[in-house]
């Protein structure tokens, strides 16, 4: 492995957070807020070390399987790093845990947070929060390749270490062409969001920041209450629409614009995702109503809110769900494990994952029954390698064997269980709020200080699909330095 | 981008002082707010703080001359209110000067008048009247006057030492924004250095002593110098123009 090719596309990705924090600095400067130098000396370091090995290390696009995976994994671990300076540098809350907990939070979309006044924050620093998951959601490295000149094999070695692997069996373009219409997707709909939501009654500021945490299902607001801030139906409604539509694929709804609405519709993950959300949707506004809600209406709001917020990895808030009944904390722990569609911003196992998995059980039952049968398995009429099937089942066990491990350690520290188990569950899936103590109306600075380390290492494994983590860590990976 | 070493070498070494100096500078402008900071918090509060401290020592004299008053012994009871008036007045006048807060105006009003009612309570004679050994109107009267004069010192007093707290609170996060700047600047410039090292020893020492091997393995075996670098600097010509040397040199042997 070659350190200095690593170094340089780790460049290119500290150049792209460079570009934010300026943004975010000169939002600061025109607020004459405190936040100022936090966000001006982070983006200094950020581009230094950024232009650096830019115009040291000459341009190499013969990268190996192992050196895309490293950079990607590498290069999550410096944005994650360079994302808590403001933070560390601004301090209030911020102790050097706290930041690195917030900055992994934003950038791997979770959204949860340690802040206990959020209000507090400066506006530049807000922004630079919103941003996080803005880069993020898309994937740091399919950001650079949208704006990258052709990187040929480089590329694709990067594209593939990024991107869930069931994305890249569904989304056969080339790999510049395909992250081009990711981010084409990506910013049209934080666009038209922010649009909305400012027409909507929000101010510009909060409808862009909000737009970027939506869309990248990340869950940061610029509000102690999140969206019940705003007690508005029209802005949960808008909100709502497009958490949903960022659970989709993004090649999927790249097609309902270049050709019709008909593809999404025969695509059976998301005939699943969307059936899953209306049943979960339904259940929860029936268990409300009377209960929490004396209207079908105001039940339906705030339980289609919820259950989409958490469903679609996002964490948005507008209703305390602690006091709800116990049949939709269920739903809420189901959805806060599934989450959306591979090929989104969303977290969690995936709903194509869970469809390979009954699947799985579907063909197990039925060679039981016949056992010389050859049965196939195929979703939309194309059939399914046998080792996918395989890996998907292996990814769903290490996954809640990662869940159990962090709710075991976290009791341990003296957690309570729910607090425990909903907050593990919420940061692998990278959905945000649990129930408890880390519930909607809540946050995670009453989590231990070991344990918020031990959950950034859950959102960070969510985030980058386990089996990345496992092979970046492996001692194979690490023995040619050359 | 092609540049030649030296550039390479000096934009690492401005990339490391930029850093450095741009942490430097915020440091001590937060330091320098700093010792502004404690200055003001002199200056401003401690001062008033001071006085109202005076004001109530003086308060409580008066009051205790009211008392000696109240039992006939009128020298003692006269001389100790004057000089206890003397210390207020000081105490006042210092906090009137040293008005350094919104709300402080009011507060300064309210004493003002305060002391003028109580004053007048016990400027009147007290000794040979029916004042004297009269405990109901000295709990009733003159006490009370007491109470509302020192409530009102105490509420100046109490808005300082709120101040106070806030300044030191707010002093404490100047401290840390000025360290933070500082420990940031250490390990970044600690992880720069370590990283420009590496590419130095990468791109410009190995390639060095790749081209030194080569021309011994040359001169030593006569194998052809074949070294290969990547980078478009002075190195690169260094190898063009050894490999132009060594094969001059293979086509004239040495007579």
């Amino acid at each position: 492995m070659r350190l200095h090719v690593i170094f340089r596309y780790d460049g290119l990705i500290l150049l792209l957070n460079g570009a934010f924090l300026t943004i975010s600095a000169c939002i600061s400067m025109f607020g004459s807020d405190s936040a100022l130098f936090p966000l001006a000396y982070a983006a200094i370091i950020s581009l230094l070390f950024g232009i650096f090995p830019l115009i040291f290390i000459p341009a190499t696009y013969d990268i190996s399987n192992k050196e895309g995976l490293v950079i990607v994994i590498s290069s999550w671990l410096l944005s994650c790093l360079i994302g808590m300076l403001p933070y560390i540098l601004w301090g209030g809350d911020f102790t050097v845990t706290n930041a690195w907990f917030e900055s992994v939070s934003g950038y791997t979309t979770t959204g949860s947070t340690i802040l206990q006044n959020v209000e507090a924050l400066p506006r530049g620093l807000l922004f630079w929060r919103a941003s996080t998951h803005w880069i993020g959601g898309m994937g740091i490295i399919v950001f650079v390749l949208a704006v990258l000149p052709n990187m040929g094999m480089a590329g694709m070695m990067l594209y593939r270490s990024e991107v869930s692997h069931h994305t890249m069996d569904k989304f056969r373009f080339k790999t510049k062409r395909a992250a081009q219409i990711l981010i084409s997707v990506y910013f049209g709909l934080t666009l038209l969001e922010t649009i909305i939501l400012a027409f909507s009654g929000m101010s510009v500021f909060d409808a862009i920041t909000h737009s970027f945490a939506t869309i990248a299902t990340g869950g940061f607001s610029t509000k102690n209450a999140s969206i019940a801030y705003y007690n508005s139906a029209v802005i949960d409604w808008v909100i709502i629409v497009f958490m949903v539509i960022s659970g989709i694929h993004f090649g999927l709804l790249y097609a309902v614009f270049t050709k019709s609405i008909r593809r999404i519709l025969q695509s059976s993950v998301v005939k699943y995702y969307l059936l899953a959300l209306l049943i979960g949707v339904i259940v929860t506004t029936i268990s409300n109503y009377g209960t929490q809600y004396s209207s079908w209406l105001t039940s339906l709001r705030f339980s289609a809110f919820q259950v989409i917020s958490v469903g679609t990895s996002t964490g948005f808030a507008t209703a305390d769900t602690n006091p709800w009944p116990s049949l939709t904390h269920i739903l809420i722990i189901f959805f806060t494990l599934q989450c959306a569609c591979a090929g989104s911003t969303s977290g969690g196992i995936k709903t194509d994952r869970i469809i390979l998995f009954w699947k799985t059980v579907v063909k197990k039952v039925r060679q039981f029954l016949h056992p010389k049968a050859i049965i196939p398995v195929s979703i939309d009429k194309s059939n399914i390698d046998p080792n996918v099937l395989e890996l998907s089942v292996l990814y769903i066990s290490i996954y809640l064997m990662v869940v159990f491990i962090t709710t075991i350690l976290l009791t341990a520290m003296g957690v309570d269980s729910t607090t425990a188990f909903t907050g593990s569950a919420a940061t692998m899936g990278n959905v945000g709020p649990g129930l408890g103590l880390v519930g909607t109306v809540h946050n995670f600075s009453q989590i231990p200080a070991a344990g918020k380390w031990l959950l950034t290492l859950n959102m960070f494994l969510g985030r980058l699909e386990i089996f990345s983590v496992i092979i970046f860590l492996s001692p194979e990976t690490w023995q040619k330095l050359r | 981008m092609i540049m030649g070493l030296r550039l390479k070498i000096l934009s690492g070494f401005l990339v490391l002082s930029l850093m450095l100096i741009v942490a430097g500078i915020w440091s001590i402008y937060h330091f320098h707010f700093i010792g502004e900071s404690v200055q003001k918090l002199i200056d401003n509060n401690y001062q008033s703080i001071t006085a109202t401290n005076t004001m109530i020592n003086a308060l409580e004299r008066e009051d205790s001359a009211v008392l000696l008053l109240l039992l006939g012994k009128w020298e003692n009871g006269r001389s100790l209110l004057e000089k206890a008036d003397s210390v207020f007045n000081q105490g006042f006048r210092l906090a009137e000067k040293n008005q350094t807060l919104a709300e402080e105006a009011d507060l300064i009003n309210n004493i003002k008048s305060n002391y003028q009612q109580y004053k007048k309570l016990w400027q009147l004679p007290i000794v040979g009247t029916s004042k004297e050994n009269n405990l109901d109107w000295y709990f009733d009267g003159i006490h009370q006057a007491f109470l509302d004069t020192k409530a009102s010192v105490n509420d100046l007093n109490l808005l300082h030492e709120n101040e106070l707290y806030r300044t030191s609170i707010e002093l404490r996060n100047r401290a840390n924004r000025a360290t933070m700047p500082g420990i940031v600047a250490i390990i970044t410039a600690l992880i720069f250095t370590l990283m420009f090292s590496y590419l130095i020893n990468y791109f410009m020492v190995n390639p060095i002593i790749r081209v030194i091997n080569g021309i011994t393995l040359f001169l030593k075996t006569g194998e052809p110098f074949n070294v290969r670098v990547r980078t478009k600097d002075e190195i690169s010509k260094l190898v063009s123009s050894v490999q132009y040397l060594c094969s001059n040199k293979s086509e004239k042997p040495d007579k």
